[in-house]
């Protein structure tokens, strides 16, 4: 159109007021264009999977995205900057250097009639990782993922030679109907699917790169006032259903949603696996 | 059935109850297209507008949604460029509530139009000097940019995210928001003017001509200042009304008491403005051009009670209430208030269009009297019907209060922390 309109001239009005317009169509033309192009690139760069958890994460609402010192009480309110990946945060290494983690304890943490040993680490999203003698990293479910869901109706492995990322999805467990994604807690080839319903350990992976970093995970210092706050977290959506939880002294049953049907296991299973 | 369409975390009804809600609203929708379809294929006959009183139902009705459809440019402002970060808790439902005013208007007008395959025209054959034309202009403009705001709204749907390149696209859209904001507000800012000015340039319409700056009369800026005012406000009613409707809490009363407090300051500033604006149309602009305003007040039903009731009770009132902290405390001070200033707006728009129409302005015209036909009624209606449609699916599928989620578990968090910190009190 513009300046092939009809009746178009040279004039200060014309100008300015077709100015302005096509102006406006160009910037909206070249913002959906920017997102277009820089979408298809970050697919063709596989960061699909770090694109969908700082998504998920984005959503997650503001008490579970907590830093981890204020679990341990060094900051009284904090918000992860980094989605719960430590390993690019500034802080987290100034505060691990002021204050160098204590020795575990040998027995591991007990706590509701659940076991937490402490020869692994653990993630936010209720996996853990260890190291094995041969440089492998064993993932798998922790005690209290584990009661949240029960048995597994299936379990999505993936196949060996898959790459996980930290934070990426790990596997996928089905249960009546709903589909839970586990996040990886470490980089890594995966080697083996060992696996399964009423497995230990899901996954043997292998490193990539420069060997496994693990400082985005939980020290064994950080596991009880974690777990404390993850029990309350679970009651608190449980709670929401009118399901009765936890008295004091008690021990969480072995498979909460089989024992609670009637619960909303979708808000629990997205509050416990960091699902928005 | 449709559950794993509905965003994680929150719940809504059932299907079929979804369903018995959604019957009467598509079958309202259904009959309005009908009569819109009338108005398409028999005429403008149809309508009970002529060539004098060529603004109706339908202009009101444009000018009243456009106007309370600010909410959206402005929350995106006030969100995206001045960082007012506690409005993240209602964008989504404001983009909504935007998109649904301007397409119904949109599509309003294309009937009103009378020959929309010529709807084109505007574009091709611009009068630049016309404030019509920059009022197309932007509207179309806006239109298209609420539309590419909606869509990382409706792409953030549970089961369209496990689509890998509209999850991308979606974040990567997001990240580019604050330009689309940008935009909306630069183009909200000249549409709403540019309505205004429409009237403030009428020159054989003594009851609205005004005298301004430039170009601009000062209606362009009331019209401005007075979408802005009331775009919080009709955010604030709608939250409240949806989630007396669903039963839920969807945003924390800060949320609310913060779009009253903007309203209400805004609404100040405008209701000095438009005070000082009909004093001097009284004193000044009206007399100039041989009209003594008290003349216009004379034709029934448009008595001065309309000014009063304009400037004092559906302006100054809620500006009151919205600025009074201790009432902007209790809700029901503070929907009451957003109500009125919503109709405020609305009744400003009315007489802008209808009375400025009525009234004779040449020794031989009449006072005229205008009532909107069935046809028009029911094209209005489809409007009204598209946009609960559009909220409707849009609240049942997509997440348009992120804090929702937060409340379902709030509660019982609270009490089992309390209980882990005091367990010598619980006992």
């Amino acid at each position: 159109m513009f300046p092939w309109n009809y009746g178009f001239h040279w004039s200060t009005g014309n100008v300015l007021f077709l100015g302005a317009f096509y102006t406006v169509l160009v910037v909206v033309a070249t913002t959906v264009a920017s997102a277009i192009l820089r979408a298809r690139r970050a697919v063709a760069a596989q960061q699909t999977d770090a694109i969908r958890w700082r998504s998920d994460f984005h959503d997650l609402p503001p008490r579970d995205r907590v830093c981890r010192h204020v679990l341990t009480g060094e900051f009284q309110v904090r918000e992860c900057p980094n989605a719960f990946d430590c390993r690019q945060c500034e802080t987290h290494a100034r505060l691990v250097a002021l204050h160098p983690p204590e020795a575990p304890p040998e027995s591991g943490e007990e706590l509701l009639g659940m076991s937490f040993p402490l020869d692994r680490f653990y993630h936010r999203g209720h996996t853990w990782a260890r190291l094995g003698p041969d440089g492998a990293v064993t993932i798998g479910l922790d005690e209290l993922g584990r009661r949240v869901l029960g048995v597994p109706d299936a379990v999505d492995l993936p196949a060996p030679g898959t790459r996980l990322r930290v934070n990426g999805p790990a596997w996928h467990i089905h249960k009546r109907n709903r589909d839970v994604r586990v996040l990886s807690p470490a980089d890594g080839e995966v080697v083996e699917a060992t696996g399964g319903i009423g497995g230990d350990g899901y996954l043997r992976v292998k490193p990539v790169g420069r060997g496994f970093d693990f400082r985005n995970l939980l020290a064994p210092c950080e596991v009880k006032p974690w777990l404390l706050r993850e029990v309350e977290r679970l009651q608190g959506a449980l709670s929401a259903e009118g399901v009765p939880t936890l008295a004091d002294g008690g021990v969480l049953l072995p498979d909460l949603s089989t024992a609670y049907p009637q619960a909303d296991w979708d808000a629990a299973c997205d509050a416990m696996f960091l699902q928005a | 059935m449709d559950r794993q369409l509905i965003a994680r975390g929150v719940r809504r009804c059932s299907t079929p109850q979804f369903l018995l809600w959604i019957l009467p609203w598509a079958a309202l929708f259904a009959f309005g297209l009908y009569c819109a379809g009338l108005c398409l294929v028999k005429g403008l006959n149809q309508t009970n507008m002529d060539n004098r009183f060529a603004f109706g139902l339908w202009i009101f009705v444009d000018l009243t949604i456009i106007a309370l459809g600010a909410g959206a440019f402005f929350t995106g402002f006030l969100l995206y460029i001045l960082k007012l970060k506690d409005l993240d808790a209602v964008i989504n439902s404001a983009v909504v509530i935007g998109f649904v005013c301007y397409s119904g208007a949109v599509a309003a007008l294309l009937v009103d139009v009378g020959q929309p395959l010529r709807a084109w025209f505007t574009f091709w054959y611009p009068n630049v000097h016309s404030m019509l034309t920059e009022v197309t202009f932007c509207i179309t403009c806006y239109l298209a940019v609420l539309l590419i705001e909606y869509l990382p709204i409706v792409l953030r749907n549970r089961k369209l995210r496990e689509v890998p390149g509209f999850l991308v696209f979606e974040f990567e859209l997001h990240k580019l928001i604050y330009v689309l904001a940008g935009v909306g507000t630069f183009l909200s800012f000249f549409h709403q003017g540019s309505l205004g000015g429409l009237f403030g340039v009428l020159r054989g319409h003594p009851f609205a001509f005004r005298e301004g700056l430039a170009v601009w009369p000062s209606t362009f800026f009331l019209f401005i200042l007075s979408a802005a005012a009331v775009g919080p406000s009709f955010i604030l009613f709608t939250t409240w009304l949806i989630s007396k409707l669903s039963g839920k809490r969807l945003v924390r009363p800060q949320v609310l008491q913060l779009l009253g407090r903007i309203s209400g300051l805004l609404l100040g500033v405008y209701v000095l403005a438009k005070t000082v604006d009909t004093l001097i149309w009284i004193n000044r602009t009206s007399p100039g051009a041989g009209f003594p305003a008290q003349e216009y007040f004379a034709w029934q039903p448009f008595g001065t009670w309309i000014l009063f009731a304009e400037i004092v009770v559906f302006g100054l009132a809620p500006a009151l209430i919205l600025l009074t902290p201790r009432l902007r405390l209790r809700t029901n001070w503070l929907v009451s208030a957003a109500v009125l200033a919503c109709l405020g707006v609305a009744l400003n728009r009315f007489v802008m269009t209808l009375q400025t129409l009525a009234l004779p302005t040449l020794s031989f015209d009449r006072y005229l009297s205008y009532w909107p036909s069935w046809q028009e009624t029911g094209t209005f209606l489809a409007v009204v019907a598209f946009g609960v449609l559009v909220y409707s699916f849009s609240f049942r599928y997509l997440l348009l209060f992120p804090q929702e989620r937060e409340f379902r578990q709030e509660p019982a968090a609270q009490v089992s922390e309390t209980a882990v910190m005091d367990p010598v009190g619980r006992s």
